[in-house]
């Protein structure tokens, strides 16, 4: 096999997999244009977020911070117009606004801050029911902020909250209400707390299937892949391309995410990081390759998709409900998948014949193949697992918030920040590391603005390397 | 069709940015290519310079002088914290590090709560003013064509050619030097010459300040003819120097001064191409889908280089260590 591939100098191997990428990139222009004319959901919604003319501007000025209003029905997901919302907030801000024919409304802001946004009940028209989650809501709107979603769902069947006009849904019940407790401005402790314990869950096990990639590609090649982030924003739009465009059912992009994604990695082998491996090329070189595969790769996402957020449909009502706590369906199925994909994952490692061979030529490589391992067939499987898990990974989060060209580069250092937290090159080390990055990003917001929220993850990840920079299950001896 | 933007890309010779980029990229030569450490954040040290710089002399209203140091310390101060964790570990951990540590600035200086000092997303602006004050030359219109410059634009310039000229004879120098031999000798095996008992995670952190200085002083040069923008410092910058120093030569003085003109020059020439052929429709694309392509030019250029020419114009092939 080897000599068969020495008859094609590297430098023609290298042109084709360029010659590759071009042509999955035109692919994808295709796909992308046809996104122009597609009028669905999702292109409303991606309008609300991302509106930037205020309609109402506050003493005529036009302001970069905004608020965008939406108010629905839960049970057939119709706009209610004519709904009065008023807005308060810092220096004396004051707003009444109402909602348009399609439910929407998008309030200019004089600065950043938090902001409360009051539903008045008593302008919802009779029998669309009352709002379901808190309300009033606090809006935090950092500078430049445009169209922060404040949505509102309506519901007749709320149980709790049907007796008076102001009596809070039961999202806050017991909060607001009696005023019993501790913390800031009337919410309890468990208030803030539980919800970002499971969005931060829900993101650290959307990580790890991205992570358990890179851990798994630099434990068998050495390779610190700087280009992985755009691994994850191809499965995200693979994802929106599939849910968005052409419509086809939540699980099937889902699927095909995870199989395009596996394709593209054994493309990305195959073209360029085997024929480099071929070229003796060494680790140095080869990352910062990466990184010019990185920036180019997510410079054509932007090129086909352009600069927006882009919002996969679906259902964005409340499924779930513990205490404080509201989860999306998909809120709930995503990290279900996520725990089903990583314990596949770990079976294959530790029990299957090509899982053995991934840990032992992670473990080291030359002795792996003495002792009769195909490296290059166990490291083609990794790519193509790799590619697969972080595709993923990135069409869950595309349920999970709305995704753009920069997704992937975006939570790449988070990723990084798990596996040098569970210790490079350990797959079940980056699991851990992720669990422990998305509950520490979503609960720093408690103490740090929500902006900093990275910031935390990555100076813990600085202060693991100093006291312990073989992270949590890693070897003395890797680090070097 | 309009061809101003030919003598308008050479002209490119002449801005601020390249001189900064080159500034930056020789500091990242320091640090790469002679002494072999795997710094990905140099943005972050471009970015504590210039707010260092630019607090101090905005917020605070220190004079020229006192602003310089400040910024000098800064860079300093950033050396010594990512340094000390990383730099006994091997490449790979100071690379993942650096990166992280300059996203860090970048996040920190945009938070809101800090906004009256850093100027948040917006940046600083006027830092030029204690600069300006030196000038000495006669307030009139200087250069030819399209290329015009006012005294004080003309006085960066000069100013700023002679800082990297400065920087680069420093270099030679140093790299001539018993301790430049020393980081070479430390890029190509480390453990031969800690066996000559030399502190090499000291050496190691002597490089990473003197580089990160150049690349604190470089964002100063930057930021007195524009502003500070917070954007401008992130990940991207660190691959632009990438590709700069790669394509000039790593293990060179010379190359990434080039390499910064090459890569301007180049990247204004694309552009302008770009915009006449889009004005014209002559190219299926629109507007908004130009701004990518330079980066993704970039990033294809950065592949090929390091893959087919990793000593760059003017390197040894030889002593590119990185070429295996």
């Amino acid at each position: 096999m080897a000599k068969a591939l020495h008859h094609r100098s590297p430098l023609v191997r290298v042109i084709l997999g360029l010659l590759a990428l071009a042509f999955t990139a035109s692919l994808l222009t295709a796909l992308g244009s046809a996104s122009a004319r597609a009028e669905s959901p999702a292109d409303l919604a991606a309008r609300v977020q991302t509106a930037t003319t205020p309609s109402a501007a506050p003493s005529g000025s036009a302001s970069a911070e905004s608020i965008g209003i939406w108010v629905r029905k839960l049970s057939d997901k119709s706009n209610v117009a004519g709904v009065k919302i008023t807005i308060t907030g810092p220096g004396g801000f004051s707003q009444v606004v109402t909602t348009d024919a399609k439910g929407l409304q998008t309030i200019g802001l004089p600065a950043a801050g938090t902001y409360k946004v009051l539903v008045d009940v008593s302008s919802i028209p009779a029998g669309d029911g009352k709002p379901l989650g808190l309300n009033p809501r606090q809006v935090q709107v950092d500078t430049d902020n445009q169209g922060v979603p404040a949505y509102f769902l309506l519901s007749t069947t709320a149980g709790g909250g049907s007796g008076g006009g102001t009596t809070p849904t039961p999202g806050s019940t017991g909060s607001s209400t009696s005023g019993s407790s501790s913390s800031s401005g009337g919410t309890s402790f468990a208030d803030v707390v539980f919800p970002r314990v499971a969005t931060g869950l829900i993101f650290g096990l959307l990580i790890a299937l991205a992570s358990i990639g890179v851990s798994l590609i630099y434990g068998t090649t050495g390779l610190n892949n700087f280009a992985h982030g755009e691994l994850v924003t191809f499965g995200s739009l693979t994802g929106y391309v599939m849910a968005g465009i052409l419509h086809v059912p939540g699980p099937i992009a889902i699927v095909s995410a995870f199989v395009l994604g596996g394709v593209f990695g054994w493309v990305q082998d195959l073209g360029l990081w085997k024929p480099l491996r071929r070229r003796g090329v060494a680790l140095i070189p080869l990352m910062i390759v990466s990184i010019g595969l990185s920036l180019a790769l997510r410079y054509i996402f932007q090129f086909i998709f352009g600069p927006d957020l882009l919002v996969t449909p679906s259902d964005s009502s409340s499924f779930l409900t513990l205490g404080p706590v509201h989860l999306r369906s998909t809120d709930v199925s995503s990290p279900i998948i996520c725990i089903v994909v990583l314990l596949a994952v770990a079976y294959v490692l530790l029990r299957t014949r090509i899982g053995k061979a991934t840990r032992a030529v992670a473990d080291n490589r030359s002795l792996a193949a003495a002792s009769g391992i195909n490296v290059e067939r166990v490291i083609r499987i990794v790519w193509i697992g790799g590619g697969a898990l972080a595709g993923l990974s990135g069409a869950l989060i595309g349920y999970y918030q709305p995704v753009s060209w920069q997704t992937g580069a975006s939570i790449l250092l988070l990723i990084f920040a798990s596996v040098t937290l569970g210790g490079l090159g350990t797959a079940f080390g980056a699991l851990v590391g992720s669990v422990v990055i998305g509950l520490l990003v979503d609960l720093s917001t408690i103490f740090i603005p929500s902006n900093m929220k990275l910031v935390a993850a990555l100076l813990v990840m600085i202060v693991i390397l100093l006291f312990r920079p073989q992270g949590i299950l890693g070897r003395r001896d890797r680090i070097g | 069709m309009d061809f101003n933007f030919i003598p308008l890309a050479f002209g490119q010779l002449l801005e601020p940015q390249t001189i900064g980029y080159a500034l930056a990229a020789l500091g990242l030569t320091v640090h790469f290519g002679f002494t072999g450490l795997l710094n990905f954040g140099q943005a972050g040290f471009m970015a504590v310079g210039g707010y260092f710089f630019a607090i101090t002399t905005v917020k605070f209203g220190w004079p020229l002088w006192a602003a310089l140091l400040a910024c000098i310390v800064g860079a300093v101060i950033f050396a010594l914290i990512l340094g000390i964790p990383t730099l006994r570990l091997r490449a790979d951990y100071l690379s993942i590090v650096t990166i992280a540590a300059a996203e860090i600035i970048r996040y920190t200086v945009k938070t809101p709560d800090i906004s009256p000092l850093t100027g948040g997303s917006d940046g600083i602006n006027g830092s030029s003013d204690g600069f300006y004050a030196l000038d000495p030359l006669p307030d009139i219109s200087y250069g030819f064509g399209v290329l015009r410059y006012t005294n004080d634009g003309l006085w960066i310039r000069i100013v700023g050619w002679l800082v990297v000229i400065l920087a680069a004879l420093l270099v030679r120098q140093l790299m001539r030097s018993p301790w430049g031999r020393i980081v070479k000798g430390i890029r190509e095996d480390e453990d031969a010459v800690r066996s000559l008992g030399k502190n090499v995670t000291w050496y190691k952190m002597q490089s990473l300040i003197l580089g990160g200085i150049m690349g604190a002083i470089a964002t100063v040069i930057v930021i007195i003819p524009t502003s500070l923008q917070p954007d401008n410092y992130g990940t991207q910058t660190t691959f632009f120097l990438y590709t700069i120093i790669l394509l000039g030569g790593a293990t060179t003085v010379l190359g990434p001064i080039v390499g910064s003109i090459i890569f301007w020059v180049v990247l204004q020439l694309t552009d302008g191409i770009l915009t006449l052929l889009v004005t014209n429709h002559l190219l299926p694309i629109t507007s908004i889908q130009q701004g990518p392509i330079r980066f993704i030019l970039v990033g294809i250029a950065l592949m090929l280089l390091v893959i087919f020419r990793p000593q760059g114009i003017f390197g040894n092939k030889r002593e590119a260590h990185f070429s295996a």
